[in-house]
C-alpha cells in the first residue's frame, strides 16, 4: 500500500463496513449528537491504526475490535466529554431515510432496552451474538476463550428470553 | 420470542439502516487528513485548565527559587531546601500526570477489548498511584520560611519545642496519607475527599470496571 492508495483504500473500506460502525456506536451511544462525535473518534482511531492492520485477522474482526474498544472507552468517559464543546460540524455517517419499523417496533424496542441495560463488556458480546459472529471471532474480538463466549452468551440468552416472556404475558 | 427471531429482528432493523446510511465524504477525508485533531490536542483541551493552573504555580515557585540562589546567603538555606524539594515533587508530579494523560490518550485500540479496557484502565488508576506522591511536600512547607539567622538561636524554647512538633505532624501526616492512599482504600470516604470530585470518582469507577473485566475473563 502506497502513501497515495492509502485514503482511497481506507475510504473503500469503512464504505463496506459503515454498518458496523454504526451499530457499535448505537449501542453504546444514544445520544444523537455524542453518537456524531463517537462515529468521527471510531474512524479517526480507525484510520491511526490502519498503517498496523494485522492481516491475520478480518477487517471486521479488526474494526469490531477498535470500534468497540473506542465505544466503551466513550461511554465511560461521556460525562467529562460533554463538558467540551463539539468540535464537528456534522457526522460522517447519515440515515438517508429512516427505515419504517412499524411492524416490529415494540420488539425492536424491548431489545434495545434490554441491550442498554446490560453492563458493556455484555452488550459488545450481545451485539457480535446477534450480528451471527461465529464464537472464535467473537473470543478473538472480546479476548475470551470460545468456551467463556458460549457460557456467557447462554447466560444473556436465557435472561433475553424470560425478561421477554415477561413482558408478553 | 424464539432466540432466531431477536437475531432475526436484528438484522432487518440494521440491513434496512446499512441501505440507507450515506458516507460524508468532506467529512471523511477531514478527519484522515490534518485536520484531523491529534490525541493530544483534544486531551490538552480537556485538562487545559488544571495544567494551565499547574505550570503557573511552577513558574512562581521556580522565579522565587531562582531568586533565591542568585541572590545566595546562607540565611535563605532553609528557604532554598524546603522550596528546592517541593519544586521538585511537583514538577515529578505534572510530569507523570501529563506523561499517563498522553498515554491514555494514545493507546492503539486494535487488540482485544478485555485486553484494551484492561490497559487503559490500569494507565488511569497509575495516575491516581502518581498523585499520591504530592502529599510528601506537605512538611516543606512548614520549614521554607525558617532562617539560620534567628533559628533557632534567637527563638523561645516553647517556639523551638511547636516547630519541632508541626513538621514532625506534618511529616507522619504526609507519610500516613503516602501510605493509605493505595487503591485498596479508594472506596473509602476520605480518599475520595483526597482526590477530590471527578476526577476521585473516575478513578473509583476504573476500579471497579477492572474488577468487572477481571471477573468477565473467568469461566465459570
Amino acid at each position: 500500500m502506497t502513501l497515495r492508495d492509502k485514503p482511497g483504500l481506507f475510504s473503500a473500506l469503512i464504505q463496506s463496513h459503515k454498518g458496523i460502525i454504526y451499530k457499535a456506536a448505537n449501542t453504546y451511544c444514544k445520544d444523537a449528537d455524542d453518537r456524531k462525535d463517537l462515529i468521527q473518534e471510531i474512524i479517526f482511531q480507525l484510520w491511526k491504526s490502519f498503517d498496523n492492520y494485522n492481516a491475520a485477522f478480518k477487517h471486521s474482526t479488526w474494526i469490531y475490535r477498535i470500534a468497540l474498544n473506542v465505544a466503551i472507552s466513550f461511554y465511560r468517559k461521556e460525562k467529562r466529554r460533554k463538558e467540551i464543546s463539539h468540535p464537528w460540524p456534522g457526522s460522517i455517517l447519515n440515515l438517508v431515510d429512516s427505515p419504517d419499523n412499524k411492524e416490529t417496533e415494540g420488539q425492536l424496542l424491548f431489545l434495545q432496552q434490554f441491550i442498554a441495560e446490560l453492563k458493556e463488556l455484555d452488550k459488545a458480546l450481545m451485539l457480535l451474538y446477534l450480528e451471527e459472529k461465529s464464537h472464535k471471532e467473537i473470543a478473538e474480538i472480546i479476548g475470551i476463550t470460545e468456551t467463556n463466549v458460549s457460557t456467557k452468551i447462554g447466560r444473556i440468552k436465557a435472561i433475553l428470553k424470560q425478561k421477554f416472556s415477561q413482558v408478553t404475558i | 420470542m424464539e432466540e432466531t427471531n431477536f437475531v432475526l429482528l436484528w438484522k432487518e432493523h440494521y440491513e434496512k439502516i446499512d441501505q440507507t446510511l450515506a458516507i460524508n465524504q468532506r467529512l471523511l477525508k477531514e478527519t484522515i487528513s490534518k485536520k484531523a485533531e491529534s490525541a493530544l490536542q483534544s486531551l490538552l483541551r480537556l485538562k487545559a485548565r488544571g495544567i494551565v493552573v499547574a505550570v503557573i504555580y511552577l513558574i512562581l515557585l521556580g522565579i522565587v527559587l531562582f531568586y533565591a540562589i542568585s541572590h545566595y546567603s546562607s540565611a535563605a538555606n532553609y528557604f532554598i531546601v524546603s522550596m528546592g524539594i517541593i519544586f521538585l515533587i511537583n514538577v515529578k508530579a505534572l510530569y507523570d500526570y501529563i506523561k499517563h494523560l498522553v498515554w491514555v490518550n494514545n493507546i492503539d485500540y486494535d487488540g482485544s477489548v478485555t485486553e484494551i479496557q484492561q490497559k487503559l484502565t490500569k494507565l488511569q488508576l497509575s495516575i491516581f498511584k502518581h498523585s499520591r506522591m504530592m502529599v510528601l511536600q506537605f512538611p516543606f512547607w512548614t520549614t521554607f520560611y525558617l532562617s539560620d539567622k534567628w533559628f533557632p538561636q534567637t527563638v523561645s524554647w516553647e517556639y523551638i519545642i511547636f516547630q519541632i512538633l508541626m513538621t514532625a505532624s506534618f511529616t507522619f501526616l504526609a507519610y500516613w496519607l503516602y501510605k493509605s492512599q493505595t487503591l485498596a482504600n479508594a472506596n473509602k470516604k476520605w480518599v475520595k475527599i483526597l482526590i477530590g470530585g471527578s476526577g476521585g470518582n473516575a478513578v473509583i469507577s476504573a476500579l471497579h470496571f477492572y474488577k468487572e473485566i477481571e471477573a468477565f475473563k473467568q469461566t465459570s
